[in-house]
């Protein structure tokens, strides 16, 4: 699971550069930098960090 | 917009965002209702809007401050010792960061396109009528499940975070004109087990976060150019949203103590009806 956490929030922060960047236009109405869709995924990469933090307590 | 209608529009907000009747779809209907002409897409009214959630967002951060003060400091301490352990305020806080994800990523990839294909009165309409439906059905339930030898109410702070993400998911359809986020997730509280008025916190507090995120990502726009000829109107109106949503806050925490939904009910089962039948008639566009 605490792999699973760091791949999760690795997985967010690359998509979050992306939409920051505008180099990603996946789900998006217009091109160009999607800074919203990149601080959504900031925070679930944040959250995911958080999880490995829990399950690193626990083990 | 004149400076009537501005006022008019921050009082609709500070009531119908809280109260279970849908506040997008009252700003759809009422303006369409009233004959006013608002080109929703104009950088002015966008800053206008911006401005009511804000205000909106405050009042709710004001009224809960004591919660979100305790919600913050168990957060952070359960994420510095590693474990939520056994502290109530810490899991309720993780119960709302839960229940605010599946919005909070709706919202990003769904609301331009659904807003784009829902936003006719008729459908906004429609959609009220459903409310009042989900509201209805969601109360009777509740009344079925609440009968003699049925098992007690959970307390919010036994709510499971499966459940938690449940309810958070029911926001996620208000992103429908005509459905309200709270009245979803009230009604999806009470189908956690949840009474009525934990379920109007629950919703009220996860609200918060989803309110005030989507105002401060959207606060630049009061900062551009065009909005300096809304700036009267965006700080009266969004001192007005605030004033309305406190109080109305206030009420429903109170209301919720001893009443239900079915009042809301039948309200967005006739404004709905008549919104309809007006929009079939061509007589609201």
């Amino acid at each position: 699971m605490k792999l699973l956490a760091v791949v999760i929030a690795a997985a967010c922060f690359l998509a979050a550069a992306m939409y920051w960047t505008g180099a990603w236009q996946i789900g998006t109405s217009h091109p160009g930098p999607h800074h919203l869709h990149a601080v959504v995924f900031a925070v679930i990469g944040v959250l995911s960090l958080v999880w490995f933090r829990f399950q690193s307590a626990r083990s | 917009m004149t400076f009537l209608q501005a006022m008019l529009l921050a009082v609709l907000q500070g009531v119908s965002e809280l109260f279970p009747i849908s506040s997008l779809g009252h700003t759809v209907l009422l303006p369409a209702l009233l004959g006013w002409k608002i080109d929703r897409g104009d950088p002015t009214f966008l800053a206008f809007v911006v401005a009511l959630h804000f205000g909106t967002a405050l009042a709710l951060v004001a009224f809960y401050r004591q919660d979100w003060i305790r919600i913050v400091r168990g957060l952070f301490a359960s994420v510095v010792r590693g474990r939520i352990g056994g502290d109530p305020d810490a899991r309720l806080g993780w119960l709302l960061v839960i229940g605010t994800l599946p919005l909070a990523l709706a919202g990003v990839f769904l609301e331009k396109p659904v807003r784009q294909f829902f936003g006719s009165p008729a459908l906004v309409a429609g959609f009220l009528i459903l409310n009042a439906c989900v509201m209805f059905a969601g109360e009777r339930l509740r009344r079925v499940e609440r009968g003699p030898g049925s098992k007690p109410a959970r307390p919010l702070a036994l709510l499971p975070y499966a459940s938690g993400a449940q309810i958070g998911f029911s926001q996620a359809f208000a992103l429908l004109p005509g459905i309200s986020r709270s009245g979803a997730s009230i009604v999806a509280g009470l189908l956690f087990d949840l009474t009525h008025e934990d379920a109007a916190r629950f919703s009220f507090l996860l609200a918060t976060p989803a309110i005030a995120a989507a105002s401060i990502l959207e606060f630049p726009r009061l900062l551009v150019p065009e909005a300096h000829a809304v700036l009267v109107e965006a700080l009266t109106g969004g001192l007005l949203a605030a004033v309305t949503a406190y109080a109305s806050v206030a009420f429903l925490t109170r209301y919720f103590r001893s009443n239900d939904l079915r009042p809301f009910g039948w309200y967005c089962l006739i404004f709905g009806t008549v919104c309809l039948t007006l929009a079939l008639m061509k007589v609201i566009v």
